[in-house]
């Protein structure tokens, strides 16, 4: 009994660690230049929950992924997006990785 | 250029001229240059909000007959009055108010000094238009300053790589200049940095700088 607990336990974790990450995608009005942008990206990425932040300037995206076993808050995104100048239209959450959003970019 | 000539610029440490804003977001620290041989201008401005700066800066100009000689060293609060975020562009309204000591070489000692101003820019990732005006008033002197400047990029580019711009400035001061300076420049934009460089019609170097740290 016990040993079929803990194989559950292993997988179960397995499991989740091979699950895609949990990322909020921001649109956002305004954003039009990477130098006045830059508040975007140092201000998201000092949040302790952000592991990964993407500014999508051509499709005016703002993609910040969650460390493993962290919550992102949607409201404090919008504040800090809010405090560097811009304002949030939109916001979804994914399950990308920053790299693979930043690869979709790229194509 | 002389020893004495950097060694002011970097004392007296963003110009509302170079600005594409003349803030950075809250929190941020901003510096701004503006140099050339007859104008030198440095600023530096901390945001306290998303829309308020105060800092200090200072203003070295000269007449183009080199015989008029000012020196403006001013406390500054800038402020956003106005903000359009669009889907694909921004427009803004900034206020300026400054209020200092400026000497010269034609009067003694150093008088109050007063200067405010107002800038309108619009500006998408392929254009940009901007246009400011600012007073630059004490007893017995006025040099009031107006500026236009319109640019365009070459390219779209990823937020992490340099984008080029061309954008021209033509801009006068009253009672220093007679002629209106125009100088085209070429305007290299990162996430990291702001730099603009080129030649006025003068056959005078320009170049300005912004940093947000």
């Amino acid at each position: 009994m016990t040993h079929r607990i803990l194989v559950s336990l292993v997988l179960g974790t397995a499991a989740l660690t091979a699950q895609a990450a949990d990322t909020v995608v921001a649109t956002v009005n305004g954003m039009v230049c990477a130098f006045c942008a830059q508040g975007i990206e140092k201000r998201l990425s000092k949040m302790p929950a952000a592991q990964a932040v993407f500014v999508d300037l051509k499709r005016k995206v703002v993609a910040v992924e969650a460390r493993p076993g962290q919550a992102l808050d949607q409201k404090t995104i919008s504040a800090e997006i809010k405090d560097s100048g811009y304002d949030v239209v939109k916001l979804e959450s994914v399950q990308q990785t920053v790299a693979e959003l930043k690869a979709g970019a790229k194509r | 250029m002389t020893r004495s000539w950097w060694l002011w610029a970097a004392l007296s440490l963003a110009t509302h001229g170079a600005a594409a804003a003349p803030i950075g977001f809250k929190d941020s620290w901003m510096l701004m240059t503006d140099l050339g041989p007859n104008w030198q201008e440095a600023w530096i401005n901390h945001a306290f909000t998303a829309r308020d700066a105060v800092g200090a800066g200072g203003v070295r100009m000269k007449s183009d007959d080199g015989l008029r000689r000012r020196t403006l060293v001013e406390a500054t609060y800038t402020r956003l009055l106005q903000r359009w975020n669009l889907p694909h562009a921004q427009a803004n309204v900034w206020l300026f108010a400054g209020a200092g000591g400026v000497r010269g070489n034609d009067f003694d000692g150093t008088r109050f000094a007063v200067a405010p101003g107002l800038q309108v820019d619009y500006e998408t990732t392929r254009v940009y238009l901007a246009a400011t005006a600012r007073l630059y008033r004490a007893k017995d002197l006025n040099h009031d300053f107006g500026s236009v400047r319109a640019g365009f990029s070459f390219y779209e580019v990823d937020y992490d790589e340099v984008q080029p711009w061309l954008v021209v400035e033509a801009r006068r001061m009253r009672g220093l200049s007679d002629k209106v300076e125009i100088t085209p420049m070429l305007r290299l934009i990162h996430s990291r940095f702001f730099v603009e460089a080129g030649v006025n019609n003068s056959r005078q170097l320009r170049a300005n700088l912004m940093y947000t740290f």
